[in-house]
């Protein structure tokens, strides 16, 4: 790998990003509000009784922490790569002495600390108001970080590999929203995965999204036990590797593909 | 007669730009289909685990869900899209192609809120009606014409309402170009999906008479349902009046500060 070449483009992209910040204030408070919504309704339901064995405090705290680890693993990259394959943007990248890959990764980087300047003071605040309830475990603890970088690196490659489609199709964003919508659904957001009823209880263990926001959370929160986090973990791993294949199978072939719009 | 002839030719316009890609018709039945599934999903989560949460059955927070479908499809058909062409990513006062629009021998608010039509709204329109009619079904009463009046009484407020601080967001732009006000709505708009009362007491208050998010899907609900209080009915009226005249008139303010951003 080229490192002073990544970290020089990691250096400009981050003051790009950090230039127009309130741009980017304004796109994670949009980002936060579905979680939040969820944090005050499923605390409003569990105020009197437990709810599937979680109390009005471990809603908090399982919501608090879905906002930082949603932020955290959000790829806003992937809406930028189509762009630039559909508009030609891509044809200058390409002229770089390094691959493209670089400059997405840096501003996802760079992105992710930007985002940070803004999510962690208001979960912080929020934490102050809402007075949250969490009995971590030390396997949970020691679990976390590997599963919370294994959620990101999926969820960037998943939603890296369906941009990629715009080599085929132009409007093939409209897959992102699709997929933001099956995140919505079974990655934790609308429900802790453990209350969602049958059907989509069993989709959400299997299917990739879970592992790209949920599981990190509930490892934190202490809902699994160690086989569990590590059968989770495995899976985890499994959609990463497919992710990654498919990725750089994709963009080999689109690349072939690629022919420039514009100048 | 005029406004109408002329409101008939921005939507020929529109219709004209928006099917010259086919592929636009099945993105907007996409998005619709997954609005209306992500929606009703959710609630099926919720009410899975609840029977009623402060009052609100299934059904009536279906009609709620309903009226927030239906609002949103509204304010997708023309003043969203009407007011983005201003205020939003290079929008007019961005560039100052706003000149021309005012050059125009036309009142600037008519053609600044009904200029552009997104057709495809109409898709949501549907499951928004499909929504309410199945939940008035469910709420299993002979629909009374007194209920019925209340509640197209409280939906046109709460359409009036949703204009009124749309055009007021949108105004701040001529203060402080550069800063996206509608996008601090678009994230407080999402509360609505859930009744007021299911927010904790302080929000609920921000939400029900700093910025009526919450008043506009609460009160029309609560009409169908037949707990909405004539007070309440009258009051949302004639904040809505209150609104909308405030807004025109700070609209007005707005566009003497406009000072051209062409070079």
């Amino acid at each position: 790998m080229n490192w002073p070449a990544f970290v020089a483009m990691l250096k400009t992209t981050w003051q790009i990003w950090l230039q127009s910040r309130s741009f980017f204030f304004l796109l994670a408070f949009g980002w936060m509000i579905p979680p939040l919504v969820y944090l005050f309704v499923w605390s409003t339901v569990a105020s009197d009784h437990t709810i599937g064995g979680m109390t009005q405090g471990e809603f908090i705290s399982y919501y608090l922490l879905l906002i930082l680890v949603n932020q955290l693993t959000y790829s806003q990259t992937n809406w930028t790569v189509g762009d630039s394959i559909r508009n030609g943007g891509l044809s200058l990248d390409l002229l770089r002495p390094v691959p493209p890959f670089y400059g997405t990764l840096a501003s996802e980087l760079a992105g992710k600390v930007v985002y940070m300047l803004f999510v962690v003071p208001v979960v912080l605040l929020l934490a102050l108001i809402l007075h949250p309830v969490l009995h971590p475990t030390l396997p949970g603890m020691l679990f976390f970080l590997p599963s919370l970088m294994l959620a990101w690196l999926l969820r960037f490659l998943w939603g890296y590999w369906l941009a990629l489609l715009a080599f085929w199709a132009t409007r093939a964003d409209a897959l992102l929203a699709l997929q933001d919508s099956l995140i919505f659904l079974l990655a934790g957001q609308v429900a802790p995965v453990a209350l969602l009823p049958g059907p989509l209880h069993t989709s959400a263990a299997l299917l990739p999204f879970r592992y790209m926001l949920g599981f990190p959370v509930e490892v934190l929160i202490g809902h699994l036990n160690t086989t569990e986090m590590i059968s989770s973990l495995l899976l985890q791993a499994c959609w990463l590797l497919f992710a990654l294949g498919l990725s750089m199978l994709l963009w080999r072939a689109g690349l072939r593909r690629y022919t420039a719009v514009g100048g | 007669m005029y406004y109408l002839r002329l409101i008939a030719t921005f939507i020929r316009i529109s219709i004209q730009e928006e099917t010259a890609y086919s592929l636009n018709f099945f993105i907007g039945l996409l998005s619709a289909l997954l609005n209306l599934g992500t929606g009703l999903l959710g609630l099926l989560v919720l009410f899975s685990q609840v029977n009623s949460v402060r009052g609100w059955t299934f059904s009536s927070t279906l009609a709620l869900l309903g009226v927030y479908i239906l609002l949103g499809a509204l304010r997708g058909l023309f003043i969203g899209p009407s007011l983005n062409a201003l205020v939003g990513l290079d929008g007019e006062v961005w560039t100052g192609r706003f000149d021309f629009t005012l050059l125009r021998p036309l009142n600037a608010q008519v053609m600044a809120s009904l200029r552009h039509w997104r057709l495809f709204s109409l898709f949501d329109l549907l499951t928004g009606v499909g929504v309410l009619s199945l939940a008035i079904i469910r709420l299993q009463q002979a629909l009374e014409v007194l209920h019925l009046l209340k509640f197209l009484i409280a939906l046109g407020a709460a359409i009036t309402i949703l204009y009124a601080i749309l055009l007021f967001f949108s105004a701040l732009l001529f203060w402080s170009p550069g800063f996206l006000f509608t996008w601090i709505f678009d994230g407080l708009f999402q509360m609505a999906r859930y009744p007021v009362g299911l927010y904790p007491g302080w929000l609920g208050l921000v939400l029900t008479w700093i910025i009526p998010v919450g008043l506009m899907t609460t009160i029309p609900a609560q009409a169908l349902n037949g707990t909405l209080s004539s007070g309440l009915l009258v009051s949302s009226a004639v904040l809505a009046v209150l609104l909308f005249v405030g807004a025109t008139a700070f609209f007005q303010v707005g566009l003497r500060h406009y000072t051209s951003a062409s070079s």
